[in-house]
């Protein structure tokens, strides 16, 4: 039990000031230390990569300049990270590839983002007859193997970044969609809906002015947290060879290229590796701090 | 409780239709056939083998033909393996993807939710970060880096294991490690998420003032809720699980199906892509009615839901 | 101690106890009992010699069949097989083998030359479906009986005047045809019993497998599980089974090489086919006797579809082929002692070595490309080039265009397409500039030229030159060697005028093999003699 310590007598009442639920939430991921440390990794790295897309000279080199002469090289005065076995400078096909991934993660999650909510309220709002079948719909999705779809798809269309985005973001949509239904569902539930409701606002405002809001929790956090899984996608499908095709690069490509010579060039790995686990620590434990503080109660789903 | 089965199992129907048809019109659009070679057999060599799978008639008499013999339970003959059957492609490569997926299961268990209750139990102290940030590495760290930085480590370097291969109870060790890392991650996720929800809850408080200590708290009264998000995360994802990984297999070389899976996508294998699809899609069902079972046995709240 | 250092300490110790130990190395235990342990590529789709169709189903057929002739590996040359001697006639059309008496199944049957005939009946069947039937067309009537034309095969050349005799007849001399005889497309399979598990001219007929599966060969197999191994043991009804010195062979069919290279190194393995390019340079440097690096019978090369501009133009082929550095490719990006490829057949195939070769000249490939209307790369159109998921050949793609960027100043677009896709895109010549390989199926330089003729199947530029198919069909037709070396010059001459195809480099194996393994020499066929073949670790 808190015993507070108050001061006997009357004492001239402070107000405290009152602070909205965006402010709570921001006071407590600031105190989480691991998510702060994430969203300053993040933000840096986004920087460094978008800088560096726009300025392709940045390190001194391209990320498709080729030095076969050179050859694979350890990290040394000319190039920072070393070199590929075609004499490519690593740091620079690092921080290119760092800006296609983390396109690619943000497109793709932006396309599933948009897909998922839009069909989650829908179906949320909805109820009854509409809502189950879109759910079957989901369920059917869910039961189809991805691997063999996005095989299909990249196929099928060709390989180009753009359509890599949607074929990703078509195979995420499916966890936001049920997420942005449950919680929508939720909300409708909730008293002050009903009041909204008992008070006579029309639907539309019902909508757009109580319910979105409260999504807009859930959304965030799950959106930082199908970045993650958007890139390791992304990873695997290099490795399958179906990922960024040459010359261009990506941490997928990258790291795929760098495990298959892990044991002679090992800073191959290393850099490219490190720097990716560190991008997916970030966005997860951001994403996790975020679920803290907008005390989102993601584990009920 | 025996009527919400049935009704369920009635449902599954029409969804393996689909997921039928879907398949099949995708797989045959595909550019690219089974019978593309390097080496050109000759154009009549190459209409007999059409012919003898039946591929030259029109498409839409195939997809009857197809459904056909889906209903009589023939998965059809393997295109890449001829004189092998799908049906026995998936008899002989599923109990290994099965195995390796219970192992890889109970690895994640066991490292995830002792990394999870324990952060929980200590939440924001170094007990919590450096357990949950290990965790967080079969998250970071894809599948086909993690695999060949073990097998470096330990069976090349410290030659306790066999680099590949699925014939000695050793050689088991590795893989479930590789595959299970991944799931262990969001294990110890959830069940830190969930077990804190419980342990911050009223009844936690009074047992902990009645003078319990931590192990009776948390395995006597968080444990059925606190594994309630786990349980819902773990159903569908263990269908995958056991119906094989392609990457683990490859770089282990474990004879399991999900090689089997991908491989008949690249080579246009229709039967093996339509037999395996159905496969994966009925224990995705499966596992979501287990997991729904499960979850109404742990939470009895849920049952006057909907 | 509370619940968390429990816990933790449990789980560490389970997890050191399950680690610890060491092991007798697989490859060890093989020393031991002759047991051969190596790596093959891959999963074979099947072990009927007829059917199965790439370098690892031979592999395995070479251990369970014996053809009417075998080849040592050491020279190439020829040696009775089945056959224990063969005549031919003056005319050089008719081959006559006299069959060995002693010959037998692995089920104890002696082997006629009416087993072969019924074998040979089998793969020119149409219903069959055989890839390789058409290594049996110098036949007479073969490719007719194969492409129906006829359906009476007492009209194909094949005939077994007594049980011991076999008599092949040819529509017109071809001096490689005993080349053509050590390929599995001749090797005999036991009709008898295949009939016994369903009608011999199904595909799909599961004779092939362990219990089941009768042969002429050295072995016989033991076991096959899919994507886990083959086991294959002596056969003791082998006619030559005395000198036979390996009791087992385990074929291992990893795909990934990166993981076979790993095997390798941890003792499972006796050798791997084939390590990747990284690996390749780590070996040759610091374990140079467990590698050894031959060239094989094999060219790299890139397709130009002549029907399609800019590469329509003659001389922006030259252009393109001769802008760009073989040998830097070869060493710094194959780095396997890949030999750059001036011409279309690898040198001293059968003994012969075209006479013209292209010349890498970026003035003169400058000039040409001005010539064709694009000086210095201006207004060059883009121009792609195709070529599948693979590292080698993203690597060597990448390479190239930037050859060509720098040396001629053209932007050259890479389209990577998924295997069958790539496939499907060469087969209906919808490319403009696409990776290829051709790997020959028996030494002559014919098995090279012959796929750049009009209706040949493997074309696919485009391309048709009159002369060219002439003087091929000339060649084809005649026993002279002389005189078909003489056209073949003539033809690879004009082939490497017109261009139709870039040669790049000659494929080499770079082979990892452990000492212990004797027997095994290195030649242009990557085929194994496992009858010579066997373990004896080194001294030390």
């Amino acid at each position: 039990m808190i015993d507070t310590a108050t001061s006997p007598g009357p004492e001239p009442v402070e107000h405290e000031a009152g602070s909205s639920f965006w402010q709570d939430a921001r006071h407590r991921l600031w105190m989480n230390k691991l998510a702060v440390f994430g969203l300053a990794v993040v933000s840096i790295l986004g920087v460094l990569c978008f800088v560096s897309y726009l300025c392709p000279h940045l390190t001194g080199y391209t990320y498709e300049q080729q030095n076969l002469a050179l050859g694979p090289t350890p990290p040394n005065h000319a190039h920072w990270l070393g070199t590929d076995p075609l004499g490519r400078d690593l740091l620079a096909r690092l921080l290119y590839g760092g800006g296609i991934s983390l396109m690619v993660g943000l497109y793709a999650t932006g396309v599933s983002l948009a897909i998922g909510v839009i069909y989650g309220a829908i179906a949320g709002f909805a109820g009854g007859k509409a809502d189950m079948v879109m759910m079957r719909i989901i369920d059917i999705l869910y039961a189809l193997p991805f691997v063999i779809f996005v095989i299909l798809i990249m196929v099928f269309f060709g390989q180009s970044i753009k359509l890599m985005f949607i074929a990703i973001g078509a195979v995420e949509w499916l966890t936001m969609a049920r997420i942005v239904r449950g919680q929508v569902m939720a909300i409708k539930r909730q008293e002050f809906v009903e009041a909204a409701h008992a008070l006579g606002l029309k639907r539309r405002r019902i909508i757009f002015r109580h319910i979105v809001p409260n999504l807009l929790g859930p959304i965030i956090v799950y959106a930082t947290l199908t970045m993650p899984e958007v890139i390791l996608l992304e990873s695997f499908l290099s490795f399958l060879g179906l990922g960024v095709q040459p010359p261009h690069s990506s941490w997928g490509v990258l790291i795929k290229e760098g495990a298959e010579v892990m044991e002679e060039y090992p800073w191959l790995l290393i850099y490219p590796g490190a720097v990716m686990a560190l991008t997916l620590f970030s966005l997860n434990f951001l994403g996790d701090g975020l679920r803290d503080a907008l005390d989102v109660r993601g584990s009920k789903d | 409780m025996l009527r919400f089965i049935a009704r369920r199992l009635l449902e599954t129907i029409p969804v393996l239709f689909i997921i039928a048809t879907v398949t099949f019109f995708m797989m045959h659009g595909a550019p690219g056939g089974p019978f593309d070679s390097e080496k050109k057999p000759g154009p009549e060599v190459l209409a007999r083998m059409k012919a003898h799978y039946g591929l030259d008639k029109p498409l839409f008499q195939q997809y009857l033909l197809q459904m056909k013999h889906l209903l009589q339970g023939d998965l059809g003959p393997s295109f890449k393996y001829p004189g092998r059957s799908v049906n026995e492609i998936i008899a002989v490569s599923f109990p290994v993807s099965l195995e390796l997926g219970c192992e890889a299961l109970v690895v994640a268990l066991v490292f995830g939710l002792a990394a999870g209750m324990v952060a929980s139990l200590k939440q924001n102290s170094a007990w919590d970060h450096v357990p949950m940030s290990l965790a967080m590495a079969g998250l970071c760290v894809p599948t086909f880096v993690m695999g060949p930085l073990l097998i470096s480590a330990f069976a090349i370097h410290m030659d306790w294991f066999n680099a590949a291969g699925w014939f000695f109870p050793r050689d088991r060790v590795l893989p479930a490690l590789t595959l299970g890392a991944y799931y262990a991650a969001y294990v110890a996720r959830l069940t830190r998420g969930g077990f804190l929800e419980i342990l911050n809850q009223d009844y936690i408080r009074t047992a902990r003032a009645k003078g319990a200590g931590g192990a009776r708290i948390l395995f006597k009264h968080a444990l059925r809720g606190g594994i309630l998000p786990v349980v819902s995360f773990l159903g569908p994802a263990v269908a995958g699980l056991l119906t094989g990984s392609f990457v683990v297999e490859t770089i282990f070389g474990i004879p399991g199906l999900g090689r089997y899976f991908v491989m008949a996508a690249f080579n246009r294998d229709y039967f093996m892509v339509m037999g395996s699809v159905l496969f994966y899609a009925c224990f995705v069902v499966a596992f979501n009615l287990a997991t729904d079972i499960v979850l109404v046995w742990l939470n009895p709240k849920l049952r006057f839901e909907e | 101690m509370n619940v968390p250092r429990k816990l933790y300490l449990t789980i560490l110790c389970l997890t050191i106890v399950a680690g610890c130990g060491k092991r007798e190395r697989l490859v060890d235990i093989g020393n031991r009992n002759q047991e051969l342990r190596i790596n093959n590529y891959g999963e074979p789709s099947s072990l009927d010699p007829q059917i199965g169709i790439g370098q690892l189903e031979h592999n395995v057929s070479i251990a369970l069949y014996e053809g009417l002739v075998t080849v040592d590996t050491k020279d190439l040359s020829l040696h009775p097989g089945a056959a224990e001697s063969w005549n031919i006639s003056p005319d050089e059309k008719v081959y006559t083998f006299h069959l060995r008496k002693n010959g037998r199944w692995s089920n104890g049957e002696p082997i006629t030359a009416r087993d072969f005939v019924e074998s040979y009946h089998r793969i020119l069947t149409p219903a069959l479906a055989a890839q390789y039937s058409y290594m049996l067309y110098p036949v007479e009537n073969a490719e007719a009986f194969n492409t129906g034309k006829i359906t009476n095969f007492d009209e194909v050349g094949f005939k077994a005047p007594d049980d011991y005799t076999l008599q092949v007849t040819l529509h017109s001399p071809a001096p490689y045809l005993l080349s053509m005889v050590i390929h599995e497309s001749w090797f005999p399979v036991p009709i008898s019993v295949i009939k016994k598990y369903g009608a011999p001219d199904d595909r799909t007929n599961p004779w092939a497998r362990p219990g089941t599966c009768v042969g002429n060969g050295p072995f016989v197999l033991k076991e096959w599980t899919m994507n886990s191994h083959i086991l294959v043991e002596k056969n003791p009804t082998y006619w030559d089974a005395q000198n036979v010195r390996l009791n087992k062979i385990y074929f291992d069919p990893t795909e990934d090489e990166d993981t076979a290279e790993r095997m390798f190194r941890s003792g499972q393995l006796h050798g791997i086919p084939q390590a990747s390019p990284s690996k390749v340079a780590f070996y040759r440097k610091n374990k140079p006797n467990l590698i050894k690096v031959y060239p094989i019978l094999a060219i790299y090369f890139y397709k130009f579809n002549v029907t399609r501009p800019p590469v329509n133009d003659k001389r922006v082929r030259k252009a393109l082929t001769m802008a760009i550095d073989r040998r830097a490719i070869a060493d710094t990006i194959m780095r396997a002692g890949e030999e750059p490829a001036f011409f279309f057949t690898p040198p001293n195939t059968g003994g012969y070595t075209c006479q013209t070769k292209l010349s890498e000249d970026v003035a003169e490939a400058r000039r040409l490309l001005a010539e064709a209307g694009y000086p210095d790369g201006r207004n060059f159109p883009k121009v792609e080039v195709l070529f599948n998921i693979m590292q080698a050949h993203k690597a060597v793609a990448e390479a190239l265009q930037q050859m060509w960027k720098k040396n001629l100043n053209v932007d050259i677009v890479l389209h990577n397409e998924e295997w069958k896709v790539y496939l499907d895109s060469m087969m209906h010549t919808n490319y403009s500039m696409g990776r290829a390989g051709w790997v020959g199926d028996y030494v002559d330089p014919s098995t090279f030229l012959d796929t750049m003729t009009t209706d040949s199947g493997n074309n696919e530029t485009g391309w048709s030159n009159a002369e060219y198919d002439r003087l091929i069909h000339l060649a084809s037709n005649t026993g002279d060697q002389a005189a078909r070396y003489a056209a073949y010059q003539k033809a690879e001459a004009i082939l490497l005028d017109e261009m139709p195809v870039m040669p790049i480099y000659f494929y080499t194996i770079p082979r990892l093999i452990l000492p212990c393994v004797r027997g095994w020499y290195p030649n242009v066929l990557d085929t194994y003699n496992f009858k010579t073949m066997y373990l004896e670790p080194e001294e030390n």
